[in-house]
């Protein structure tokens, strides 16, 4: 099942990618949260949101990889899919954090979009691009398989 | 011809308040940056109605969700949420929601 058209001319490279709806649209979580394995909270680096303690509060990409190394994740070269490895993708847009998405074990990635549905796409490069409200993929970075039973 | 502007009653604050909401919704929709969804020019427009939006902001959360807490800290300059509750949407609503009854802002 595609997004509603509207959804789909704010996300252009949507179009040009396989990908699918997986999830209703839900206000309770969003990409980081989906990302870091949590469909209940909304993540974010503000006094209001969620946001792991000992990780500064700062909308830095470093912030983002320093909340993601704490989940076990060390920075890689490739979003190509590696055996035994699970990866998130963080994308940004002048510097500034916007987006995140994880592979699946098939290769393909998931990404919650706002308070819109989650999708399967097949390429980061699905939602990155020059006219991306993401802008571009910023970091890869991927854990053991085995460190994380889900 | 010289524009004429509507006078600042109730109504009109509501009217325009909907319009703006409905523009942010539509726009912000695939956001997760609460930073980029309060810099929208229709979130920022709510927030200079200053706290004579405080209850419609409470009333839009009520029926509709949405993450105006941020305009509401920025106008009410509290946090009714406990810091174990940030970022879980349905209780962070709750609270902001019995402040405003506390307020006075809501029935």
């Amino acid at each position: 099942m595609p997004l509603e058209y509207y959804k789909e001319l704010l996300l252009p490279n949507l179009e040009r990618d396989e990908y699918r709806v997986t999830s209703p649209e839900s206000d309770r979580y969003n990409c980081i949260a989906w990302a870091a394995g949590d469909d209940t909270d909304w993540w974010w680096p503000s006094p209001q949101h969620y946001w792991p303690e000992g990780v500064s509060i700062e909308e830095t990409i470093a912030s983002f990889q320093a909340m993601f190394e704490q989940l076990g994740y060390q920075e890689c070269a490739t979003d190509e899919l590696e055996t035994g490895f699970e990866k998130v993708a963080i994308f940004a847009k002048d510097d500034l954090p916007t987006h995140a998405a994880r592979q699946l074990p098939n290769g393909n990635w998931t990404s919650k979009l706002g308070v819109w549905q989650d999708i399967e796409h097949q390429s980061l490069n699905a939602l990155a691009g020059n006219a991306s409200i993401y802008g571009e993929v910023a970091l890869i970075l991927r854990r053991s398989r085995t460190d994380n039973p889900d | 011809m010289q524009q004429q502007t509507k006078p600042n009653t109730p109504a009109n604050l509501e009217t325009r308040f909907r319009a703006l909401a409905d523009q942010w919704r539509r726009e912000t929709g695939m956001l997760s940056s609460v930073s980029q969804m309060a810099a929208h020019p229709a979130y920022q427009e709510i927030i200079g109605m200053g706290t004579a939006a405080i209850p419609l902001l409470l009333r839009e959360l009520q029926e509709r969700g949405g993450q105006w807490y941020m305009a509401l800290y920025a106008l009410s300059g509290e946090n009714p949420v406990p810091p174990q509750y940030a970022g879980r949407i349905p209780k962070m609503s709750e609270y902001w929601l019995e402040w405003g009854r506390q307020q006075g802002y809501l029935s």
